[in-house]
């Protein structure tokens, strides 16, 4: 059974279809990759799967055994979906071990009234979380900077702590949102590394949105390519490779030179 | 000056490693002492102003709550202030309740006003909030200005002060005492709570609602509960300013200009620093009280200040002193990681 | 940590100086709480100031001076309460003044009632102030028991019982306008024809004046602060309500500001007062060349008037009192202030009629000016004129 199964999920903004009828199953324990062109839905499928974005009617999305289409984000990510963001949204004036602690939220042992009062069963619930957040942040190398800021850390050490701060959701399913964005190709391969590691030690199941296509070709065992919000292609990387569609969706129809040179006079 | 802030507070760190509350007790112990400090030095009056930056300290750290760790603009924080006090005086007047019956079901009410307050941040946000919330923050003043149960115009006259058996608290320093013992607890609270997971999901909402609601808050839950906190803060200040001597409330003590003295505290303190708001408490209401003779000057000095503050201390003074301390701290990391290594 | 030190050290030195400032022997203090936020408020409380400076200059009180502290109180009560205590407490003064709005004088009466210091009042109208017992307060102006009386009984009986209400949200004028209908029903039997209440700043009335207008009354009473009030005059003129419907003040109603800006919608409105600026005495056409010379106020109204008043009374007062102006006689200096002023007795000022105190602490004693004067407006904006209507001697416990 697919940990996570979209059907027939569509978005639309006033007229423009962003995603429109997409059917899709992610395997558990796989690394699922999601590409396409920019501004072919990737992003709002991940906001429409983790509750971010409301779907249109007549879609329906399943994880875990649980219909979560009119869930909220809080409520979607109780039951084990965790994400990360292209741009971050790290808790910039929040320490690097509190923006962990919060990906830690739903794992709280004790109720909100106990924590207004500060009872000594909250103290020691969350001296326990702090200790394993630490050793969290250890795995990912950032323990040294667990009381600073999140937002005085270096370009890469923020990709960490995201991916952190979703691991600490103890997720099932963890969706990542270009991680390699922005770093040199030496650090995307660390990064993947550290993924698949992450991906190990956790027995999570990963969806991989990801512009870099070495990295999802080495990686994902499936691929799915969204072009204009409709999926177009969907297998394994060979597969993906060689589809005609998918060439060119991302290249673009191939054009004599001619045509070229009259499209760039105005002609 | 920053490198004795951190001695002391490593000091009082290293207090509250032989009991967590120790350091609490000893400063608790020490503000009993300062109304007779107060009156030998500077005069009894001054116990008197003593007592009003509790009660403003009380609603700086309420209103940071909201403002400083949940990122909600509020200013409607003065309406719950004002139910507050009129609900406590009003039961402690028509119904004879001890202060002790009437200043918690004044606190409740405060929080069910807190509550609608509040609903306007599930939905709106930033200026838009704030204009929903002044809303209803004057309403609340208006409603009390136009209802002669409510004081109306005249006012609510000769609220009984807090007693104890037969001991009525009605001196200043004896209002000290329970004035300073609620700051206190007030501002114990406001720490257990900002270390709380309770805090931790304010803070993510302040810095990214979407990035809190994946993490797995309940956005609108939390929201409301903010607001509803600072309305018990709101609400006990309240309380507290109403039986205070000589026990009378109009409307308007609770208008614009003090909701915008109290975001003056706050800023000037430092948005999401509970110590800051605590000295912006204080020193607001003693420069205020001290600079009475240029009441000519007081609104232009209170505006230019408070637009260059946003301007060149948008942090406060607990906002500097902290990026000073981070800062410290950081290049020591740094250090101790260059040491490690080479 | 050095500059930490040096800091505290600064803050006790400052602390010192403070408190040295407070309680000079031999000189009479006196504290003053007043709204000091309109041009006319400051104006007034500069009157005051300069008053007390002629009595220092001429050799001041059987060789005393007197020191003053004048304070705005913004007419918010919790600054006034502060200034009070700041004022008995700090300054340790041997009398209080203040404050002008009734919110702030309501609750300093139960501070000076409790720190027993004599407090005298100059204009705030509202008559629960000497109703609460306190055996320190003194009322310069005539109490709104008074005011609602006099307007009732001449409505009733010139104008008509059928009268329309606007009534604010200040302190002043929400007493004025209930004491109003009260007096009208007890006095005529006549229910309101029309309640409006609105906002102290109320810009808007053409709902009101539109239902008005169509209820066809007699007389509309306004009870608002000056501008409000201009503003619904203006605007029942606007709306279409004839000269035939007399338009009637609340005691605000002779603040200069009322006719400057309502221009001629404030022909024929009258209010009742403690003083009239067509006072024909000599004593009245002096004042109003002061205070023309001094403030360029072309019409001083009775806020002028009765802080003149006040002035000249606590002179008496002072003079009569044996003070022995050391730190150990504060609280026998501070009684026998309050009862120098107890026996003043029918003072001939400027008010419009003579003012009489006495020992008891009942309103009858304490309300001072029991003489309200009915004062018509003939002309409107900035050289306003008035002529008296009416000058009607109250019973004693009228309205009590």
């Amino acid at each position: 059974m697919a940990l996570l199964e979209t059907r027939g999920l569509s978005k639309s903004f006033g007229g423009l279809k962003a995603v429109s009828g997409v059917d899709l199953k992610v395997q558990p324990g796989t690394v699922h990759g999601l590409i396409g062109p920019n501004g072919s839905g990737k992003s709002t499928f991940f906001n429409l799967v983790t509750g971010v974005y409301q779907p249109d009617p007549g879609s329906h999305i399943e994880f875990d055994g649980h219909d979560i289409t009119n869930l909220q984000a809080h409520g979607i990510a109780a039951l084990g979906m965790a994400r990360t963001f292209q741009l971050l949204r790290l808790f910039s004036e929040m320490t690097v071990l509190e923006n962990v602690m919060v990906g830690n939220h739903c794992k709280t042992s004790y109720g909100i009234v106990e924590s207004l009062l500060g009872t000594s069963r909250v103290r020691q619930a969350d001296q326990n979380m702090k200790e394993e957040m630490l050793d969290l942040l250890e795995f990912i190398g950032l323990a040294n900077f667990a009381d600073i800021p999140a937002g005085e850390l270096s370009g890469g050490q923020r990709r960490l702590l995201a991916l952190g701060r979703a691991i600490a959701m103890k997720p099932k399913l963890l969706l990542l949102d270009e991680p390699g964005a922005g770093l040199s190709p030496v650090n995307v391969d660390k990064l993947m590394e550290t993924i698949l590691g992450l991906k190990e030690r956790y027995e999570l199941t990963v969806v991989v949105v990801e512009h870099i296509l070495k990295v999802v070709m080495s990686t994902c065992e499936t691929i799915s390519v969204l072009d204009h919000g409709q999926k177009i292609a969907e297998g394994p990387p060979e597969m993906i490779k060689n589809d005609h569609a998918v060439i060119e969706a991302y290249l673009g129809r191939e054009l004599p030179d001619d045509e070229i040179r009259n499209a760039i006079r105005g002609q | 000056m920053i490198s004795f802030i951190t001695n002391f507070a490593s000091a009082i760190e290293s207090l509250a490693k032989i009991h967590r509350l120790l350091p609490w007790v000893i400063a608790y112990i020490l503000l009993l002492f300062l109304p007779n400090l107060i009156t030998a030095t500077f005069g009894e009056y001054y116990v008197d102003l003593a007592n009003r930056c509790c009660l403003f300290i009380l609603l700086a750290v309420g209103l940071n709550i909201v403002k400083g760790f949940c990122g909600q603009v509020t200013v409607g924080h003065i309406g719950l202030y004002a139910i507050g006090a009129v609900t406590s005086a009003l039961l402690a007047q028509n119904y004879g309740l001890p202060f002790w019956l009437s200043a918690p079901l004044a606190i409740l009410v405060t929080c069910c006003a807190g509550l609608v307050v509040g609903l306007p941040s599930v939905r709106l946000e930033g200026a838009y909030l704030a204009l929903a919330t002044l809303g209803l923050g004057e309403s609340v003043r208006i409603m009390i200005a136009v209802t002669p149960a409510l004081g109306s115009s005249t006012g609510i006259m000769m609220i009984p002060a807090p007693t104890i058996g037969d001991y009525v608290i009605e001196s200043f320093d004896h209002y000290f005492y329970l004035v300073m013992t609620a700051a206190i607890i007030g501002i114990y609270f406001s720490f257990v709570i900002l270390n709380s997971s309770t805090g931790r999901a304010f803070k993510a909402i302040r810095e990214d609602v979407i990035a809190a609601s994946v993490s797995g808050i309940n956005v609108p839950f939390y929201k409301l509960l903010a607001f509803v906190i600072s309305a018990i803060y709101a609400g006990l200040a309240g309380a507290l300013f109403a039986h205070m001597p000589p026990g009378y409330l109009h409307h308007n003590n609770f208008t614009v200009i003090e909701m915008v003295t109290l975001l003056l505290m706050v800023v000037l303190g430092g948005i999401g620093n509970i110590w800051g708001g605590v000295v912006g408490a204080i020193v607001v209401t003693v420069i205020y009280d001290q600079t009475k003779d240029y009441y000519f000057y007081q609104p232009l000095i209170f505006g230019i200040t408070m637009v260059f503050l946003v301007v060149f201390m948008p942090r406060g003074i607990g906002g500097v002193i902290e990026q000073a301390i981070v800062k410290r701290k950081f290049i020591e990391k740094h250090e101790e990681q260059n040491l490690g290594t080479s | 940590m050095r500059n930490w030190t040096k800091f505290l050290a600064g803050l006790a030195a400052g602390g010192f100086v403070l408190s040295a400032t407070a309680a000079l022997a031999d000189e009479i203090r006196v504290g003053i709480t007043m709204r000091m936020v309109s041009e006319n408020g400051q104006k007034y409380g500069q009157m005051v100031m300069d008053e007390i400076g002629l009595i220092n200059e001429a050799g001041g009180i059987n060789g005393h001076q007197i020191k003053a502290t004048l304070m705005n109180d913004e007419c918010k009560s919790d600054k006034g309460v502060a200034n009070a205590n700041k004022l008995i407490f700090q300054e340790k003064v041997h009398l209080l003044i203040g404050s002008t709005c009734s919110s702030v004088s309501l609750p300093i009466v139960d501070v000076t009632a409790k720190a027993q210091v004599p407090q005298i009042i100059p204009h705030s109208t509202n008559s629960q102030i000497t109703q609460k017992g306190s055996a320190w307060v003194f009322r310069v102006p005539v109490s709104g028991r008074f005011y609602a009386g006099v307007n009732a009984k001449y409505v009733g009986e010139n104008i008509g019982k059928k009268i329309a209400y606007i009534c604010a949200a200040d302190a002043a004028s929400q007493n004025d306008c209930d004491a109003m209908q009260a007096q009208m029903k007890s006095q005529h039997g006549a229910d309101p024809a029309y309640v409006a209440q609105v906002q102290e700043k109320e810009v808007d009335f053409r709902t009101h004046m539109q239902k008005i207008k169509s209820a066809g009354v007699d007389g509309i009473m306004v009870a608002a602060l000056a501008e409000t009030m201009s503003r619904a005059l203006i605007q029942s003129y606007e709306a279409g309500i004839g000269t035939d419907v007399r338009r009637i003040g609340s005691s605000s109603a002779s603040n200069a500001p009322v006719p400057k800006i309502s221009g001629d919608a404030v022909k024929g409105v009258f209010y009742a007062a403690a003083y009239s600026n067509a006072d024909t005495r000599p004593i009245a056409k002096l004042f109003n060349q002061m205070v023309k010379d001094r403030y360029g106020i072309h019409a001083p109204d009775h806020d002028f008037s009765q802080a003149y008043d006040l002035i000249r009374i606590v002179e008496i007062a002072l003079n009569n009192s044996d003070l022995k102006l050391t730190n150990s006689s504060l609280a026998a200096d501070r009684t026998a202030i309050r009862d120098a002023i107890a026996n003043v007795k029918n003072y001939q000022g400027l008010a419009s009629g003579p003012i009489s105190f006495c020992a008891a602490a009942t309103p009858q004693c304490r309300d001072g000016n029991k003489t309200p004067v009915l004062i018509a407006y003939k002309k409107g904006g900035e050289a306003f004129e008035t002529e008296v209507l009416a000058r009607v001697n109250m019973p004693e416990d009228f309205g009590l």
